[in-house]
Order: structure tokens, then C-alpha cells, then sequence
């Protein structure tokens, strides 16, 4: 566990990045411009606060399929909240993210008190919480939120994408948490050798359960960033998000087995995604095209770090 | 590890959706209807304002060589493909369109707003939709029109003043006329039929129905409306209503309509398993792939839906007449090429036509 070794990923990574960049510039004029940047920020706002959390989950050794059916319930939620049971839309936010909080929790649940594996108890709870969400929307769609709502999805503050900003605030907060605190090293240590961190005197439980309540948080947070941009709700929203969040976490070199990954990787394997996307569209590649690509480049890059790590640790 | 499948397992069964409350329904909703006359003859459509969008600046396109972008709802799907081919052949022949089909590859709201907002920085000329949600998609439709791009929507509306025209496939009460003149073609004017529907919870079955109630009084009234069951889209109930029919009413059943796509084939199967091919008619909505066994078997005769390519088609033309700014708001018609002159309803719809209804000498003309 050496920071030189972590900063080799990331920087094999920031210099991939920055290739694309410049290839996609120039095969496209309309790509390098401020307001297709910050246009595509906005874009990447939702999947990126659930993959800066997720790079937590992943770190522990766990994973988090259902922020997708969170995101979508809770969604769902804030409608049902604000039109059906009338409250203010202010109320309505507060308790749509304390429903993401509380599914994260259940999840965090029981992962800790069954030892059930990460894997099915989120496979478990995304089917749950999307049947829950298309239970109780039951089809229909809550729309005519109030104009100021529609300022941190749709809206931009000094130039920037409202929900930018909030990505950006999530970030800095995540990776001082991740790389600077006893928080941070309890989760690598829970992570690299679960049970020498517990007995270690950890309470490796207790890191879990805030982490995947923190992840539906996330996903709750993601999920009105989500409806303002939008307009409206729909049941299905959020669907396939997990799989873009974990696609970036892993892309940005964190380990699927836990103990290794940094938040800056996870932003620049952001990037990457959000600008092999956008660029090749722009550059003329259809969309069935896109996918193709972006998953030859995911393998790629975790083969050529592989390369650089051949010392015997993963 | 049973333990913890056992776990698993039980919070999946949890999820498996909530049970759909039964209620007495009678068929028809309460709203005004507007039957079309009996002979066919196209009803002066109700004047009413335009209520489409306007694109900021757009630059001169009249004649000029356009590239347009259709985004249907997802891509891979017969009925799409359908679409997309409609919209290359109207391409083809105008000579002066450049489109091209990309579409998200599942029907997901997401996916298609961030495709929409690529190609608006891309710069086409204009855009052609059928959306996923009639309001999710706005936002993004409004950018593009203020960004001077053309914006025609197809298949599945949004906000009207999210986009310039609409291209409708089918009215309500063009679907009524076309599914009960089928029926009294194929059994009579005086024949007795029931329907298989889904619920009351989907509004344009409702709809359908009080046309179809709305044009049999006025031009088949000696049809006997036996009872309208209710389905749920559910292929295995759909099966057990139409099999309870057909015990119920023995001889005296002559017709099914199925409101569905799903209660059509079904329907068509109960006839099929019951041997009474011939003794009762099916007709219905639904798609022509789920109905071809059927149909080559001759136990179902005429199968109502649009003709998806001529949609397509038609979407086109919309587009091209929109950028030359032959296609104004007020204007009550639009040239389609072969499809003649179509009229604007609704403000700022264009009406497809008359149904199309897939027979057997059609039917395989068709994959979706």
C-alpha cells in the first residue's frame, strides 16, 4: 500500500484522459467549447454523486447495485410527498432524502446483521425498491414542480451548472474524508483485511452501515438533482445507473476486492466515460457504437495498469 | 449460505409488484365523443389555435441541403426500425434530407435527453422524436428550438410547445370506425360481441371504446353489445376471459374485440384452442408479428393498427416542410409525398390518416 502505487493508476489514467481530450477536439469543433463542457458536467452531476460515494462502498469490498431503484424511489417519493399528502416542496426534498438515506441503511442492514453478501442484498433490494416505486406511482407522473425548483437541475449559478457545484462540494468533501481522516483509513482497512481490521478493535459494522446509508443518500440526492433537470417523475428513473457508477469507480482504480481506490480516479474515470460519450457523438459514432467503445476502453485501462502492477498484490 | 439465499430470495418475492384492484367497469369513459360519419367522409377537424413552439433565428433551410436526426424511443425494435425506414425512404426520394436514426438502446428517459442534447451541439438542422415522456423530454426539446433547430415529434407526443408538429398516428375515434366496420364486415350488422379490454386505469382504451359506442349508435345500431371483460394486459387472464366468453354465450357470440396488444393474440388463441375459427371473429389491436399465426391460419381476418412506415414517412415530409417554411402555424394541410395531402388537427398535429389494417395478403410485408 504504497501512494506511489496509487498514484500510478491515476496518472496513467489523467494522461488517457487527456489524449481523448485532445483527439475528440479535434475531431470534432463543437466538443472544446466552455458551454458543451459545462453542459456535459450537468449531464454527469447524477451518475457522479453516486459513483463518489460508491468508490467508498467498493473500498470496503462491498458494492451497491440498488442507488438505481433508490434513485428512482425516491424520486417517486418526492412527488408523492409534495403532490398527494400536499406538503411543501421544501419538506418534500428533506424526506425524499431521508427515504434514499433509509434504504441505504436497510441495505447497510442486512449486509452487517445477516452477513449477507453484499452482492444479493442489493440485487435483493434493487428489485425491491423499484417495486416499490412502480407500486405506489402506480404509472403516473407528478409534473408543475414551482420555477425556483428547476434551478438546480436546469438552472446555473455564476456561469456554472447549479448541480455542478454541488458535485464539486461532494467531491472535495469525499476525497478529504477518503484520503485524510481516521474515517478514510477505516475503510481501506475494512477493505484490505476485514477481519484484522475488526480485530484490530474496528467496528467494521458501523463504517458499513453510514456508508451504505451515506450511498442511498446519494442516490436520493442524485434523485432530485435528477426530477429538477427532467421536469418530472417517473418510476423508471435511475434505471441502469448502478452500472454506470461502478463502470466509473472501477475505471477510476479501485479494486472490486476492496482496500484500494481514490476519488480522484473515480472523477477522472468519470471524465473519461462522460467525454468518450459525448465526443464520439458528436464526432458521428451512433450511440450502439459508443457502448462498444467505452467498454473496450474500460478493459484497457485496467489491463495496462495490470501491467504496471505486476508485483504480486492484485 | 441457505440462510442467507433464503434471504435473498424472500425479499425478490417481496417485489414482485403490487396486485391491481379489481372494479366494475362497464367499458367507455364519460367523455364527449365525436364519432366520424359513416361513410367516412373526414370530418371538418374543430379549428383551434396552433400550440406548437417556435424555433429562435432559425436560418434560412428553404430547398437548402438539411441534416435531421431522428431519435425514436430505443433502437432494435421492429416497429422502430419500421419507423426509421419510413423516414430514409422520404429522405431518398426528397434528395435534399441527410438523416440518420440513433436512438437510446432501451426505452430510458435519460439516455434519450442526453442524445437529443448531443446532436443540439452538434448543430443539425432539425430533429425528429417519438418520446419516452411527453415532459421529461421538454427541457431538452425547448433548447433545441431556441438553438433554431426544427423540432417534429412522431409516434409519442411531448409538450406541445416543446416542439414545432406532431405527426398522429391514429385518432380515437378513427380507430373506433375502423375496428366496428371491420365487425359488421365480418359478421353482420346485427351480430352480437363482446370485448376484451384491460382496465380503467388506461385511459386510451377507455377512450377507444366510447367511440367505438359512439359510432356503432350511429351507424350500426343493431349491434348487440354483449359485456366488455377486463384483462389487464395480462396474457394469461386475457386468455381465461375470452375462453369464459366464448363458454358464456355459446352460439350467440359472433365477435371479439380485443382493446390490446396483448388481449388481440390472446383472444385469438381462446377461438383457436376452442375450434370455433370461423363460428366467432376476432379483430383487435395489436402488432402484425403477434397476430400472423393467426391471421395465415385464417382464424383472424383484419388486424387494426398504423402503418408505422408510412409514420415515419409522413414525419419526413412534416420535417422538410416545416424547414422550408412551407408548413406554417394556421396551415390546415401538408403535402406528403405519396401519402397525398395530410390535415392538421389539434392545433399543431398532423393526422396520418385512416388506420391501416393488416390482412393476410399484407400482413407479412411486416416485422414488428
Amino acid at each position: 500500500m504504497t501512494i506511489k502505487k496509487l498514484l500510478r493508476h491515476e496518472t496513467i489514467l489523467a494522461v488517457l484522459v487527456v489524449l481523448a481530450l485532445i483527439v475528440l477536439a479535434a475531431q470534432s469543433p463543437r466538443f472544446f467549447t466552455v458551454d458543451n463542457l459545462l453542459n456535459q458536467g450537468r449531464l454527469m452531476t447524477e451518475v457522479g454523486l453516486i459513483a463518489i460515494v460508491m468508490t467508498f462502498v467498493i473500498v470496503t469490498g462491498g458494492i451497491d447495485l440498488s442507488v438505481g431503484s433508490i434513485l428512482g424511489m425516491s424520486a417517486i417519493m418526492l412527488g408523492v410527498f409534495w403532490k398527494n399528502f400536499g406538503l411543501p416542496l421544501e419538506l418534500a426534498i428533506f424526506l425524499a432524502l431521508m427515504v434514499g438515506t433509509l434504504a441505504g441503511l436497510f441495505n447497510g442492514l442486512i449486509i452487517t446483521r445477516f452477513k449477507v453478501p453484499p452482492l444479493i442484498a442489493t440485487l435483493g433490494t434493487l428489485a425491491l425498491y423499484r417495486g416499490i416505486a412502480e407500486g405506489v406511482s402506480q404509472a403516473r407522473s407528478v409534473r408543475g414542480y414551482p420555477d425556483w425548483f428547476y434551478v438546480l437541475g436546469q438552472g446555473q449559478v455564476l456561469g456554472v451548472p447549479t448541480q455542478l457545484w454541488l458535485l464539486g462540494i461532494v467531491a472535495v468533501v469525499a476525497a478529504v474524508i477518503l484520503g485524510m481522516t481516521t474515517w478514510g483509513r477505516m475503510t481501506y482497512a475494512t477493505g484490505s483485511n476485514e477481519t484484522a481490521a475488526r480485530f484490530s478493535g474496528l467496528r467494521v459494522d458501523r463504517v458499513k452501515l453510514l456508508i451504505y446509508s451515506a450511498s442511498g443518500f446519494a442516490a436520493a440526492l442524485a434523485a432530485v438533482i435528477f426530477v429538477s433537470r427532467v421536469s418530472t417523475t417517473r418510476s423508471d428513473m435511475g434505471t441502469g445507473v448502478e452500472l454506470d457508477a461502478i463502470t466509473a469507480v472501477v475505471l477510476g482504480g479501485t479494486s472490486i476486492f476492496g482496500g484500494r481506490g481514490t476519488i480522484i480516479g473515480t472523477l477522472l474515470g468519470l471524465i473519461l466515460i462522460q467525454a468518450l460519450k459525448n465526443g464520439l457523438s458528436l464526432a458521428g459514432v451512433k450511440s450502439d457504437g459508443t457502448i462498444v467503445l467505452i467498454g473496450a476502453v474500460l478493459i484497457l485501462t485496467i489491463l495496462i495498469s495490470n501491467l504496471f502492477h505486476r508485483d504480486g498484490t492484485r | 449460505m441457505l440462510k442467507k439465499t433464503l434471504v435473498a430470495l424472500s425479499v425478490l418475492s417481496l417485489s414482485t409488484g403490487m396486485v391491481q384492484a379489481q372494479g366494475t367497469w362497464t367499458g367507455g369513459d364519460d367523455l364527449p365523443t365525436t364519432p366520424l360519419a359513416c361513410d367516412g367522409t373526414a370530418a371538418t377537424p374543430a379549428a383551434k389555435e396552433y400550440d406548437g413552439g417556435v424555433p429562435t433565428n432559425p436560418p434560412d433551410r428553404a430547398g437548402q441541403e438539411i441534416t435531421v436526426v431522428d431519435v425514436p424511443k430505443l433502437i432494435g425494435i421492429g416497429y422502430f426500425d419500421a419507423t426509421s425506414k419510413g423516414i430514409a425512404e422520404a429522405a431518398a426520394e426528397m434528395g435534399n434530407m441527410n438523416a440518420t436514426t440513433d436512438g437510446p438502446t432501451e426505452a430510458n428517459i435519460d439516455d434519450q435527453i442526453t442524445l437529443i442534447d448531443n446532436y443540439i451541439t452538434s448543430g443539425v438542422d432539425g430533429i425528429l422524436f417519438a418520446a419516452n415522456d411527453p415532459v421529461a423530454i421538454a427541457p431538452v426539446l425547448k433548447k433545441a428550438l431556441e438553438a433554431g433547430i426544427n423540432v417534429v415529434g412522431y409516434d409519442a407526443n411531448s409538450e406541445p410547445d416543446a416542439r414545432q408538429w406532431f405527426v398522429n398516428q391514429a385518432e380515437f375515434n378513427g380507430i373506433a370506425k375502423a375496428m366496428i366496420d371491420s365487425l359488421a364486415a365480418e359478421v353482420g350488422e346485427d351480430a352480437s360481441f363482446a370485448i376484451v379490454t384491460s382496465t380503467f386505469t388506461t385511459p386510451n382504451q377507455a377512450r377507444w371504446i366510447a367511440e367505438m359506442e359512439a359510432y356503432a349508435t350511429e351507424c350500426y345500431p343493431n349491434l348487440q353489445w354483449l359485456e366488455t371483460v377486463e384483462a389487464q394486459e395480462d396474457n394469461i387472464l386475457s386468455f381465461n376471459q375470452a375462453n369464459t366468453l366464448i363458454n358464456k354465450y355459446g352460439d350467440d357470440l359472433k365477435g371479439i374485440l380485443g382493446m390490446t396488444s396483448v388481449a388481440t393474440p390472446a383472444a385469438a388463441d381462446a377461438v383457436t384452442q376452442a375450434g370455433q375459427c370461423g363460428n366467432i371473429a376476432v379483430i383487435g389491436l395489436a402488432t402484425p408479428n403477434a397476430m400472423k399465426p393467426y391471421v395465415d391460419a385464417d382464424c383472424v381476418k383484419s388486424v387494426v393498427l398504423w402503418n408505422p412506415v408510412d409514420l415515419g414517412y409522413a414525419a419526413a415530409y412534416v420535417m422538410r416542410a416545416t424547414a422550408d417554411g412551407e408548413l406554417q402555424p394556421g396551415d390546415t394541410e401538408v403535402e406528403a409525398g405519396k401519402l397525398g395531402t395530410l390535415s392538421v388537427i389539434n392545433g399543431s398535429e398532423i393526422l396520418l390518416g385512416a388506420p391501416f389494417i393488416f390482412t393476410k395478403e399484407n400482413i407479412n410485408d411486416f416485422d414488428f
